[in-house]
Protein backbone atom coordinates (compact mmCIF):
# COMPACT_ATOMS: atom_id res chain seq x y z
CA UNK A 1 0.00 0.00 0.00
CA UNK A 2 2.11 2.65 1.45
CA UNK A 3 5.43 0.81 0.83
CA UNK A 4 7.14 3.63 -1.07
CA UNK A 5 5.37 6.46 0.37
CA UNK A 6 8.94 7.31 2.50
CA UNK A 7 11.04 6.86 -0.34
CA UNK A 8 8.72 9.04 -2.58
CA UNK A 9 9.47 12.27 -0.28
CA UNK A 10 12.26 11.35 0.82
CA UNK A 11 13.94 14.85 2.01
CA UNK A 12 10.34 16.40 2.14
CA UNK A 13 8.95 17.87 4.87
CA UNK A 14 5.26 16.40 6.10
CA UNK A 15 2.55 19.74 6.39
CA UNK A 16 3.25 22.03 9.46
CA UNK A 17 0.62 23.99 11.05
CA UNK A 18 0.48 27.23 12.92
CA UNK A 19 -1.70 29.92 15.08
CA UNK A 20 -0.57 32.94 15.25
CA UNK A 21 -0.67 34.33 19.25
CA UNK A 22 -3.27 35.85 19.75
CA UNK A 23 -3.49 39.21 21.46
CA UNK A 24 -5.77 41.47 23.16
CA UNK A 25 -7.54 44.06 21.29
CA UNK A 26 -10.95 45.65 21.33
CA UNK A 27 -14.11 43.41 23.06
CA UNK A 28 -17.33 43.24 21.90
CA UNK A 29 -20.04 43.95 24.90
CA UNK A 30 -21.14 40.80 26.32
CA UNK A 31 -24.60 41.57 24.59
CA UNK A 32 -23.26 41.71 21.28
CA UNK A 33 -20.70 39.29 21.69
CA UNK A 34 -23.41 36.16 22.76
CA UNK A 35 -25.20 37.13 19.80
CA UNK A 36 -21.79 36.79 17.60
CA UNK A 37 -20.44 33.58 19.29
CA UNK A 38 -17.07 35.63 20.47
CA UNK A 39 -16.10 38.17 22.52
CA UNK A 40 -13.23 38.98 19.55
CA UNK A 41 -13.91 41.18 16.93
CA UNK A 42 -10.50 39.72 15.13
CA UNK A 43 -12.56 36.09 15.79
CA UNK A 44 -15.52 37.19 14.51
CA UNK A 45 -15.73 35.68 10.55
CA UNK A 46 -19.44 34.49 9.66
CA UNK A 47 -19.96 32.68 6.85
CA UNK A 48 -21.40 34.32 3.83
CA UNK A 49 -24.69 32.52 2.57
CA UNK A 50 -24.03 32.15 -1.04
CA UNK A 51 -27.39 30.86 -2.34
CA UNK A 52 -29.73 28.22 -1.76
CA UNK A 53 -29.99 24.58 -3.85
CA UNK A 54 -32.92 23.11 -5.09
CA UNK A 55 -33.49 20.25 -1.96
CA UNK A 56 -34.01 23.77 -0.10
CA UNK A 57 -30.28 23.20 1.76
CA UNK A 58 -28.01 26.37 2.01
CA UNK A 59 -24.31 26.24 0.74
CA UNK A 60 -22.05 28.38 3.14
CA UNK A 61 -18.52 29.78 1.83
CA UNK B 1 -49.14 27.12 22.21
CA UNK B 2 -47.30 27.15 25.44
CA UNK B 3 -48.12 29.91 28.12
CA UNK B 4 -45.23 32.67 28.61
CA UNK B 5 -44.40 31.51 32.24
CA UNK B 6 -41.51 34.89 32.43
CA UNK B 7 -42.21 38.43 32.77
CA UNK B 8 -40.18 40.45 30.12
CA UNK B 9 -38.19 41.68 33.30
CA UNK B 10 -37.17 37.95 34.15
CA UNK B 11 -35.98 37.36 30.83
CA UNK B 12 -34.50 40.44 30.42
CA UNK B 13 -32.08 39.77 33.34
CA UNK B 14 -31.69 36.24 32.50
CA UNK B 15 -30.52 36.97 29.18
CA UNK B 16 -27.94 39.32 30.83
CA UNK B 17 -26.93 36.30 32.56
CA UNK B 18 -26.28 34.43 29.50
CA UNK B 19 -24.39 37.59 28.13
CA UNK B 20 -21.82 37.34 31.04
CA UNK B 21 -21.68 33.94 31.85
CA UNK B 22 -20.49 33.84 27.90
CA UNK B 23 -18.23 36.61 28.41
CA UNK B 24 -16.72 34.70 30.90
CA UNK B 25 -15.87 31.61 28.73
CA UNK B 26 -14.04 33.68 26.67
CA UNK B 27 -11.80 35.58 29.14
CA UNK B 28 -11.31 31.94 30.76
CA UNK B 29 -10.04 30.32 27.17
CA UNK B 30 -8.11 33.84 26.44
CA UNK B 31 -6.58 33.76 29.92
CA UNK B 32 -5.62 29.96 30.11
CA UNK B 33 -3.16 30.66 27.42
CA UNK B 34 -2.61 34.30 28.50
CA UNK B 35 -2.28 34.04 32.20
CA UNK B 36 -0.22 37.32 32.73
CA UNK B 37 -1.96 39.61 30.34
CA UNK B 38 -3.61 42.24 32.87
CA UNK B 39 -5.84 43.53 31.00
CA UNK B 40 -7.54 40.22 30.03
CA UNK B 41 -7.54 39.65 34.37
CA UNK B 42 -9.21 43.29 34.71
CA UNK B 43 -12.06 42.72 31.74
CA UNK B 44 -12.33 38.99 33.27
CA UNK B 45 -12.66 40.17 37.03
CA UNK B 46 -15.28 43.34 35.94
CA UNK B 47 -17.23 40.43 33.90
CA UNK B 48 -17.17 37.93 36.73
CA UNK B 49 -18.35 41.01 39.44
CA UNK B 50 -20.99 41.75 37.29
CA UNK B 51 -22.43 37.98 36.47
CA UNK B 52 -22.21 37.49 40.31
CA UNK B 53 -24.54 40.76 41.21
CA UNK B 54 -26.77 39.60 38.46
CA UNK B 55 -26.98 35.99 39.67
CA UNK B 56 -27.31 37.13 43.18
CA UNK B 57 -30.32 39.93 42.44
CA UNK B 58 -32.34 36.97 39.96
CA UNK B 59 -32.36 34.54 42.73
CA UNK B 60 -33.38 37.05 45.24
CA UNK B 61 -36.19 37.84 42.58
CA UNK B 62 -37.34 34.12 41.30
CA UNK B 63 -35.51 31.41 42.73
CA UNK B 64 -32.58 29.45 42.61
CA UNK B 65 -30.57 29.12 39.28
CA UNK B 66 -27.51 26.72 40.74
CA UNK B 67 -28.40 23.34 43.21
CA UNK B 68 -25.80 24.53 45.34
CA UNK B 69 -27.60 27.30 46.81
CA UNK B 70 -29.56 27.16 49.54
CA UNK B 71 -33.43 26.51 49.95
CA UNK B 72 -36.66 26.95 51.68
CA UNK B 73 -39.33 24.02 51.88
CA UNK B 74 -40.16 22.91 49.23
CA UNK B 75 -36.93 22.35 47.28
CA UNK B 76 -37.08 25.29 44.76
CA UNK B 77 -34.54 24.63 42.86
CA UNK B 78 -37.20 22.45 40.11
CA UNK B 79 -39.65 25.04 40.05
CA UNK B 80 -40.90 26.68 36.58
CA UNK B 81 -40.07 27.24 34.04
CA UNK B 82 -37.58 24.75 32.53
CA UNK B 83 -34.93 25.82 30.02
CA UNK B 84 -36.81 24.72 27.14
CA UNK B 85 -39.66 26.66 28.27
CA UNK B 86 -38.52 30.01 27.98
CA UNK B 87 -38.92 31.37 24.44
CA UNK B 88 -36.88 34.63 24.26
CA UNK B 89 -38.13 34.90 20.69
CA UNK B 90 -40.79 37.17 22.56
CA UNK B 91 -39.45 39.54 25.09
Amino acid sequence: MNYDYWDRNKGMQLARAYVPFQRLNEVFDPKEALMKGTLFPELYMPYKRRGEDLNGGRYYE
Amino acid sequence: MEVDIMSREQKLLLLEIMEYSFALVETNLYLDTHPYDERALKLHNSYSQKYNELLSLYEAKYGPLRYTQMSGCPWAYINDPWPWEIDFNVI
